[in-house]
This record gives C-alpha cells, structure tokens and sequence, in this order.
C-alpha cells in the first residue's frame, strides 16, 4: 500500500513546500526558479520510467512534452477550451500516440532503440513544422487576452504554476506507485534481462508499451501548462534535442531507477545551471563548470548521488526509494 | 593682538572656501545624477550567440557614449546607463525566469528584448504584467505585437518587409522573371517568405517553385536541381548564416543560371567575404547600411557612428548592431522627451515619436490590435560587388534613392 510508503508522506511534504514558501511571500522571483525546477523534475522523473526502470534509452523523451504543449494550446487558445481539460486531453492524447509507437519501436533494443528514438522526434518535428493548424514552422502564439479567463496575466502565471507542481507530486507518486507494483516488478526483469523476463511470462511488448505510454501523459499536460505560461510555441522550442539529453544527465546525476534520484537529479541539474547562469562571476563559464561537475558524478558516483547514499548508508533504501 | 592672527592666512581660507564649493558642486550633481538601469538578456551561447552578441556590442557603445557625455539629460537631472544582463541559451526556458529576475531582483527600469521574435513573445509575458516597456531588437515576426500589448516597441522593420525590397528591385529591373522561394523551415524565414510569396504574385511574377529545407540542412543538391528544372530566373530565401553560406556555395558551384540571388541574414555577415567569388553577386536585405545616409535629428551621423564602432571593436557594424544602438538612442529620446523615468509617461513619448536618426526612420504603430509595430523604418537591398582592387564589398542597390551602386543583374 503506497500509502505506508514513509516517501510518499515525504513527496507530499514537498510538494507542499513548493506551493507554500513562494504564495506566502508572494515571492514571484522564486516561483519562477521552483517553476523550471518542477519542469526538471517531472521530465526526470518520467524517463526514469524507461530508463531507470525498464532500461531503454529514450532520447526523444521532449517528444511529448512538446506534443502536449502543441495539444494543448491548440485546444485552450484556438479552440477556447478551459485550460486544465485541454492540458488532460492532451496528455491522453499524446498518450495515445506513444502507445501506437511504442507497439512499433519498442520491438528495438539497445542503441538500435535509442537511435529509433532520434529519428521519431526529427519525424514529429518535421510533421509539426509542416502542419497548419499548428501555424507550421513560426508556431503558435498566446495572445495576452486568452489569460483573462483566470484572472489576467499575473494571475494565471500562479494557477500554472500550482498545476506544475500538482504534475509534479503525481509524476513522483506515479514512480513511486509503478515501482512498488506487479507491473513495476515486471519492468524491472526486462530492465535486468528481457529475453529471461519473457521466459518468466513477461509479456514485454505490452509492458513496454505500457510504460512509453504512461511516461508520455504527465510530460504532456506539463508541456501545455508550461508552453501555455510561456506565451508561445514553435517546433524549434518544443522538439529540442538538448532537453532530451538533459533529462538523461538529470537522471545520472541523481540515479536512474530511483524515484528519489530522477527528483533529486532533477532539483539539482535545474537549480546548479540556474545559478551558474545568473551569477555575476561564474556566468561566463557555466557550461565549463556544469560539465565539469558532471563529469566528476559519472567517474565516482556512475550510480548517482542516490547510489552513492545507498552504498554509504543502506538502511536509506527504507526511506529513500 | 591683531584680529586676523587668532585666524588662518586668508590665503588658506580662500582655499578651503573654493574646495568647499567645488565639493558642494560635485555631491549636487552626483545628487542629480541617478543611475538607470535597462535590463536585457543576451544569447551569449545556442544558436542565436553571432546576432545577439553584435546587437549586444550596439547596446555596449550607446551605454559608453551615453555615460561619458554625462549619462541621459531629463528635467534637469541626469540619468547614469547602467546594465543588468543575462545568458538566455538562445533557448526561451529560461527568458521569463531571468526577465522576471531584472524587473523583481535588478529593478530594470526599462528593457530590451532577447534577440528572436520566440523569445521576446515569451519575455512580453511577463515585461506586461509589470508594465515594463521593452524596445524590441532582432525580432522581426509581426504575431507579437498584435497579441494586445502596451509596452512593446518594435526597432526593426516587420518579416513582410524584408523581401519586398528584393521584390521591388526586380520589378524595377526585369518584370518578367520567374521566381524560386527556397528557404529554412524556420520561424523567422517562413515569417518573411510567406508574405513575399503573396508580394510576388501581387507584383505579376511568374512563382515557379517554393520548398523549405530542413534548418541543419547541408547538402542543397536534391533542392538545387529543383530550382534549376523549374526554370528560375531568380532565387529568394535562405535564412541564417550556416545554411545561407553553404546555400551560396552550392549554388556557385553548381553554375546555376540564376540572374540573381537573395538570401536573408547570412550575407549581412562581414564572414560573406570569405565565400569568395561564390558571395560576389549575392543580395540581403538589410535593416541598416552605413551607405545610407539619413539626416539625424538627433544622436550620431551614420559615419560617427561608423567610425565609433569600429574604433570599439575593430570590426564592421552589422544591422544587428546599428538596430542594438539606435534602442538605445531612442529610449533616451523618449526618455528626455518624457523629463523623467515614469513608465507612462515615457511610453506616451514611444508612441508619439517620429524620428530619424542614424538608422533610419522610427515610428511606432499605436491601434491596439498591432500597437508597437515598427512602421516607419525602411529597409534596403544590399549586393556584394567587387571594389577596383577585386576586394567584394556590400554596397546598397535599393532603393534608388538611397543606393551606392546600381544593381548587378544578371549577376554573372
């Protein structure tokens, strides 16, 4: 029962933390850094769900959450849907498309999959710029007016952000819930050894569509809201290939198939290039020092930060899943 | 006892007296003179890094001139520029984190957008809600200035304008050519080549192909032979410097029969000239050049300026520059106009101005439905010749009034 889990109470907490700290000093300036962060999050977080927990390298990941973003303010700004049904909608049908994909490119393994991966988010992308009801290659645009309907600008900038972090939460307890299941045990013999999972009655094909699809939904309503806050969208945005591999190093940083590692990674990636970018001294140089810490993470910790505390104190595993 | 002994030498008193009303002068006017600060991110790394940081060097030298001339003079005060800048990444993730950072953290008084019309959309989000005005540089897409804003103000000419100089040319030169449109699959470009497309009909041309290409793409061979089936006379498109510059060397070393070719951004460059004999020929359509030569009302002369930026930093003034300059100098306009920093008043002057400067014409639109939308500044068409000692050099070739040499056509 997830509900026993000492981490689910932990992701609640800070979840609540998120929410209260900024709205009780209506801290606008740190809204916006919990805001990237909670993106990080939820897109570490859900390619945990392939990578950390089923084992494939899924670099099209920005697939949908660009896709839902695209959904989304299709539905909320052109077609005047209320904002929270067109973000829902979009996740399920995003969902949908990675299903029908999964079923064809999940029959790939290792680098042929990672590979298959590039190639469907360069398809999308090209689709998406040729597509007019999308406004093609210059995007759509969020006219000031459509954030009326919640209260004007200032306001609806603090709806979208509660509604990331209630993604958010959902993303970690949707780990969380996924890795203490049948389902979960599943995905974790295919991750091990797929041929020994099958033989076992793994019906990999299904799990692993299942899992693509599922780890496509949350990404997507995040992609609406965050695309709906940004005030625009074009293919160059929503489809960049640097997000997907960001999400990846989140993942090594904080250690991959752990609910707390992809938060972790996450947290950490998003608020270490946020301050190297704004620091007065350290600007010039952030990529440097980004990379170069990086580099130190995959040489003494390949499992992460959470794999190192793992093997420091592995009565940690109990709380810190 | 004299009187004047129990005191100082009167020489010493007339001393301390000049040096008190010297001090007295200076806290006075360091009293008066405030500073300003103007708020701006940079894409310092990504794909915008070439464009941004020239406009960047045109915000640099207003800022220096501006200050050691004693900073912005308004209402017998005196304004000292300073800046609060941030990497953007050329990516729009980050904008209204950092945009949000210098109105809240730096308290911008005023703001200049990033380069790009995605990022500025996504910056306007948030310079709106805070009433912040931002003059925008480097974002030529027309959609963000009809989303009902307030404080938004366009410096350089909207996407339809950027073509249509090129359009105009050929009328003027062959009204019968037959057009090819080949250009990056790209916000930017489509933005300019869609309305160009209409132009061109509008105009009596014959278009005969239109196809975008891939924006990595490097190999324009398949495209190429298109164009040359379809029986072109003239090319138009492009987009940025990579895919532009390897456009032009294919298209020079495929020997297309083409009487002329425009491409957008990339010949603007000064790095043009290392085509070679592949650049000569070659037309961009250009925000500024420093051929033309408006009378300024105020600010420097276009050969000041010229020289000015040069001196800087040893290098030739591109658009992005010239249009990164000329933000400043008509801030500082508005500023003055205004006697004062108040964003309302200021905004007021933004809207009633009518100016020329080194850069051209700026006026802004004010309806509601495309308010800040740049429509008094024109654009030129820019073509790489060959100087007497073989050197290629760009020279303006449209309009006719402004030109500085006639137009090559046929190119070769």
């Amino acid at each position: 029962m997830i509900l026993r889990r000492p981490f689910f109470w932990l992701v609640l907490l800070a979840s609540a933390l998120f929410v209260f700290i900024p709205l009780r000093s209506n801290n606008v300036l740190l809204r916006e850094d919990l805001i990237l962060v909670a993106v990080a999050i939820i897109l570490a977080s859900n390619l945990n769900l392939m990578i950390g927990y089923t084992g494939y390298v899924n670099f099209g990941n920005i697939i949908f959450f660009g896709l839902g973003g695209y959904v989304g303010l299709y539905l909320a700004t052109v077609r005047g849907w209320n904002l929270m049904l067109a973000a829902v909608v979009a996740g399920v049908a995003v969902s949908l498309f990675a299903l029908l994909f999964g079923l064809a490119i999940l029959r790939l393994r290792g680098a042929y999959f990672a590979l298959a991966t590039i190639g469907v988010l360069e398809a999308v992308q090209a689709f998406v710029s040729n597509f007019n009801p999308w406004g093609r290659a210059t995007g759509m645009y969020v006219s000031f007016s459509a954030y009326q309907p919640l209260g004007g600008a200032m306001r609806a900038l603090w709806i979208t952000y509660y509604l990331i972090i209630a993604v958010m939460a959902l993303s970690l307890i949707l780990s969380l819930a996924i890795k203490n299941s049948k389902f979960g045990l599943g995905l974790f013999a295919i991750r091990e050894d797929e041929d020994a999972a099958v033989v076992l009655g793994v019906n990999a094909t299904v799990y692993k569509a299942i899992i693509y699809s599922v780890s496509a939904f949350l990404p997507a309503i995040a992609g609406t809201l965050m695309f709906y806050k940004n005030g625009m969208i074009d293919p160059s945005i929503a489809f960049e290939l640097t997000l997907s591999i960001e999400a990846i190093v989140m993942l090594m940083l904080g250690g991959q198939g752990t609910v707390m590692g992809a938060a972790l990674g996450g947290g950490l990636y998003e608020t270490l290039r946020s301050y190297l970018l704004t620091s007065p001294k350290l600007s010039s140089f952030h990529l440097v020092i980004a990379g170069g810490l990086l580099l130190l993470v995959v040489l003494f910790a390949p499992g992460g930060l959470i794999g190192w505390l793992y093997r420091l104190a592995p009565r940690a595993r109990k709380v810190i899943e | 006892m004299h009187f004047e002994n129990i005191f100082l030498p009167r020489w010493i008193v007339k001393q301390v007296t000049l040096l008190a009303f010297v001090l007295v002068l200076l806290a006075s006017v360091g009293f008066c003179q405030q500073p300003i600060t103007i708020g701006f991110t940079v894409s310092k790394t990504g794909a915008l890094n070439v464009d941004s940081l020239e406009q960047y060097r045109g915000f640099e030298l207003w800022r220096d001139q501006v200050n050691a001339a004693g900073g912005i003079k308004a209402s017998g005060k005196s304004y000292k520029v300073q800046f609060a800048s941030y990497d953007d990444e050329s990516n729009s993730k980050r904008v209204q984190q950092l945009y949000t950072r210098m109105i809240l953290e730096d308290k911008a008084d005023f703001l200049f957008s990033p380069y790009s019309s995605g990022l500025t959309a996504t910056a306007a989000v948030v310079t709106e809600q805070y009433g912040k005005i931002m003059l925008t540089t480097g974002a030529a897409e027309g959609k963000t200035y009809t989303l009902g804003n307030h404080y938004l103000f366009q410096m350089f000419a909207p996407a339809p304008e950027y073509l249509k100089v090129a359009l105009d040319a050929l009328k003027a030169k062959d009204p019968k050519a037959t057009v090819a449109f080949v250009y990056e699959d790209a916000a930017f470009s489509v933005a300019v080549v869609t309305p160009a497309k209409a132009y061109a009909q509008q105009q009596g041309f014959n278009v005969v192909f239109s196809e975008a290409y891939a924006p990595n793409t490097t190999d324009f061979s398949a495209i190429l032979d298109k164009v040359i089936a379809s029986k072109a006379t003239v090319m138009l498109g492009g987009g940025h410097y990579a895919d532009g510059s390897t456009l032009g060397r294919q298209l020079y070393a495929r020997k297309a029969a083409l009487k002329m070719i425009t491409l957008l951004v990339a010949p603007d460059s000064e790095k043009w000239v290392e085509l070679g004999d592949a650049g000569v020929g070659v037309c961009v359509p250009s925000q500024w050049e420093p051929q033309v030569t408006a009378k300024p009302q105020f600010g420097p002369t276009v050969a000041q300026f010229d020289k000015d930026y040069r001196a800087k930093f040893n290098a030739e003034p591109s658009y992005e520059s010239a249009g990164g300059y000329a933000a400043g100098l008509i801030l500082q306009h508005a500023i003055e106009k205004a006697g004062g920093i108040d964003a309302a008043k200021v905004a007021e002057a933004l809207n009633a101005t009518d100016a020329t400067t080194f850069y051209g014409r700026t006026q802004f639109a004010t309806a509601p439905n495309e308010h800040g939308l740049q429509v008094g500044h024109s654009m030129v068409l820019a073509q790489w010749h060959k100087d007497k000692s073989g050197k290629p050099v760009k020279q303006v070739v449209w309009p006719l009034a402004s030109k500085s040499a006639n137009l090559a056509y046929p190119i070769r």
